[in-house]
């Protein structure tokens, strides 16, 4: 009795094992698939209804894997420095590609694109930036624009928010003569102070890395930049210094604050009557200039095909179609601004997104982050002492300082 | 133990691939001389380290004496004691995940419940900035933390009470101690295993604390609410840096696994 008993686990556990080593295999697939990584939003929702549409078209099975932004770009790292092919297509964020692109885990484009896009999205799609080769076609062109109440600034005769200083005038009068704060800065670590101290640093003529690949921040420039970004603050409402994004567009939208730097994808939040206080009071220019001229941070999307991919003749052909100019008409009215000049300049869609013109202009100035595989890192550092310069604890001089030394310890460890 | 072998054999399988491996690669990848150099001068991650000792310590802390406390108010209830002790056990079914989202909005500072609350009680409010001002940061979080897992605390020591033999405690009262005589001299010294154990419980989880503070605070503002977890995390997988990550973890282990030792010593010649 025993003994039969014994017989049976074994060829019980013989047939786990059996059942477990057949999953891992590769099983034969008659219908050709693709599976693509997107981001979970209105990006990469419109994505993956474009992919449905390709995959019917196309005969193939497509499998989508939505991931929230920071987990999009951990798999994604993993994925493609593992090389196991789980994707064909992955979505990127602009400032990832140097980090994704390093040591050959993107296949380069078989052909360079064509056609009329916008030159900032394609620069970043260039591995070393602007010269390379392409690895990554850009799919949604995303890049900062200047909110603000049109209907205040004209009811007090205010100068259009061309100059920082011109800002600055108008928060002060504003907060003095409505209920509500002057102007609304996010300050909390890491992505949000960054990208809202960025068009301020170089529009005081300030850089992260200069010409060199050297750190630049503690310079007479950037302290200055950053002493405005603390005097916006003065208006801003108290506890900035933890705000994210949704808190700025909040305050937008609830009418507690007259202007931001923000993002094109809360432009229609602003003119949605279910959600906005402020429909069709809100102008949208361009980030205002000081000793230079204004340029906005890219945040453009990206599409590529990692190295790793068993599918990359077909994920090349799905990610050029879904770049084209037709379907990036589609993706603009699913909510996605496009990349290519055509499309912006369309008149119907002209007429249904009242921002694209500005979207155009700031688009075609617009300044990507260091073209550097430790962005991540250095962001997070300097992230770190604007937070803390904005929450008052450290004056500007001083954050800079170990702004600049902790971005120096970075760059000699990666040496 | 022939015969017992193909029953453990998928376990040794599945602990070998999943545990063993995995330590042994973290092993090489983390014991690197320079990695232990670089910690000995990452500011940041003393700071955070720092920050990581002191928030175990006050929700450490708070959450035992006023689980304790409630444990032993409770006790005394009888049949009501029931629904309090569902009552009190909420916070704890909610997910952390949730929990801290729905933490996020109650401290919001212009739009959230409780300045909201504040201020109809006529209080000026336009300063209170919680959790996104740099000094009341931390402690808001071990507020959120208190709040969240004191009915753990509450559970283990209230079942343990209920464990106890009734007799010396009966017998102490025909001798006429009163209840804070028997609760000091009978009940705390009988109930020293399961304080063990609730501390022990506790402290380790306390010192690895990852997800409210990541969805609260995300470690700010500045660098007020960093702990080291979420450093660990950061250098992994957003900065790639998986050696120095491991490095880290281990030195978080170590300290732990001395911080335990000493809380069972303690707890044993007292």
């Amino acid at each position: 009795m025993i003994h039969s008993q014994n017989v049976t686990i074994r060829r019980l556990t013989a047939l786990l094992l059996a059942a477990l080593l057949a999953g891992c295999g590769k099983s034969s697939n008659p219908t050709p698939s693709l599976t693509i990584a997107v981001n979970a939003g209105v990006e990469g929702t419109a994505l993956k209804t474009a992919a449905q549409e390709w995959g019917r078209q196309n005969a193939t099975r497509i499998e989508v894997v939505e991931l929230p932004y920071n987990n999009l770009f951990e798999k994604l790292l993993m994925d493609l420095t593992s090389r196991t092919g789980s994707y064909d297509v992955v979505m990127m964020d602009d400032p990832w590609f140097p980090k994704l692109v390093e040591g050959g885990n993107l296949t380069p484009l078989p052909e360079d694109p064509a056609g009329d896009f916008i030159r900032s999205c394609l620069d970043v799609c260039r591995h070393p930036y602007q010269a390379g080769k392409y690895y990554a076609l850009p799919y949604v062109g995303n890049s900062q624009l200047f909110f603000y109440r049109k209907d205040l600034f004209d009811k007090y005769h205010l100068a259009p928010p061309d100059t920082w200083d011109q800002v600055l005038t108008a928060a002060k009068t504003i907060q003095a003569k409505e209920k509500m704060y002057g102007y609304v800065a996010r300050a909390a670590p890491g992505n949000a102070v960054v990208t809202d101290f960025m068009p301020i640093l170089w529009a005081f003529g300030g850089n992260i890395l200069n010409a060199d690949g050297d750190p630049a921040v503690n310079t007479v420039n950037g302290v200055a930049a950053l002493r405005l970004m603390i005097e916006l603050g003065k208006y801003s409402p108290p506890g900035y210094a933890g705000f994210n994004a949704d808190e700025v567009s909040a305050h937008l939208l609830q009418a507690t604050a007259p202007m931001s730097i923000n993002w094109p994808a809360w432009i229609a939040a602003m003119d949605d009557p279910a959600r906005s206080k402020v429909v069709g009071k809100i102008d949208f220019a361009q980030v205002p200039s000081a000793m230079k001229k204004g340029q906005a941070e890219l945040g453009t999307w990206l599409l590529g095909v990692p190295s790793g991919s068993r599918n990359a003749d077909r994920a090349f052909q799905f990610i050029t179609w879904a770049t084209a100019p037709e379907q990036m008409k589609t993706a603009a009215l699913r909510g996605n601004p496009p990349t290519r000049r055509s499309v912006f300049e369309s008149a119907d869609l002209k007429q249904k997104f009242r921002a694209f013109p500005a979207q155009l202009a700031s688009l075609e100035t617009a300044r990507p982050r260091p073209r550097t595989p430790l962005w991540n890192e250095i962001e997070n550092a300097f992230g770190i002492y604007l937070s803390k310069a904005n929450a008052g604890s450290m004056t500007p001089q001083e954050a800079m300082k170990r702004a600049q030394d902790e971005i120096e310890a970075i760059l000699r460890r990666s040496q | 133990m022939k015969g017992r072998l193909p029953w453990i054999a998928p376990a040794m399988v599945l602990l070998l691939a999943l545990s063993i491996f995995p330590l042994i690669y973290s092993l090489k990848l983390g014991l690197k001389p320079a990695h232990f150099e670089r910690m000995f001068h990452d500011r940041l991650f003393h700071i955070a380290l720092w920050q990581t000792l002191l928030f175990t310590a006050l929700a450490l802390i708070a959450e035992f004496v006023l689980g304790l406390s409630l444990a032993l108010l409770i006790d005394g209830l009888g049949r009501a004691a029931r629904l309090f002790r569902a009552g009190l056990l909420m916070p704890m079914l909610l997910p952390p995940v949730v929990a801290a989202v729905a933490w996020r909005l109650i401290f919001n500072p212009q739009f959230g419940v409780l300045n909201g609350t504040l201020k109809g009680f006529g209080l000026d409010t336009s300063h209170l900035t919680w959790t996104n001002g740099e000094g009341a940061a931390l402690l808001c979080v071990v507020l959120v933390d208190i709040w969240e897992w004191t009915p753990f605390l509450f559970l283990l020591l209230s079942a343990g009470l209920q464990s106890l033999p009734q007799e010396p405690l009966e017998a102490a009262r025909v001798d006429g101690a009163s209840w804070w005589q028997t609760t000091r001299d009978i009940t705390l010294p009988l109930l020293k295993p399961v304080v063990l154990l609730a501390l022990l419980l506790r402290s380790m989880d306390l010192m690895r604390i990852f997800d409210q503070i990541f969805i609260l605070t995300q470690g700010g503002p500045g660098f007020a609410t960093e702990t080291v977890s979420l450093y660990i995390y950061r250098t992994a997988f957003r900065f790639g840096n998986f050696g120095y990550a491991a490095a880290m973890s281990f030195v978080m282990l170590a300290i732990t696994t001395v911080m335990a030792r000493s809380l069972m010593r303690v707890m044993k010649t007292k």
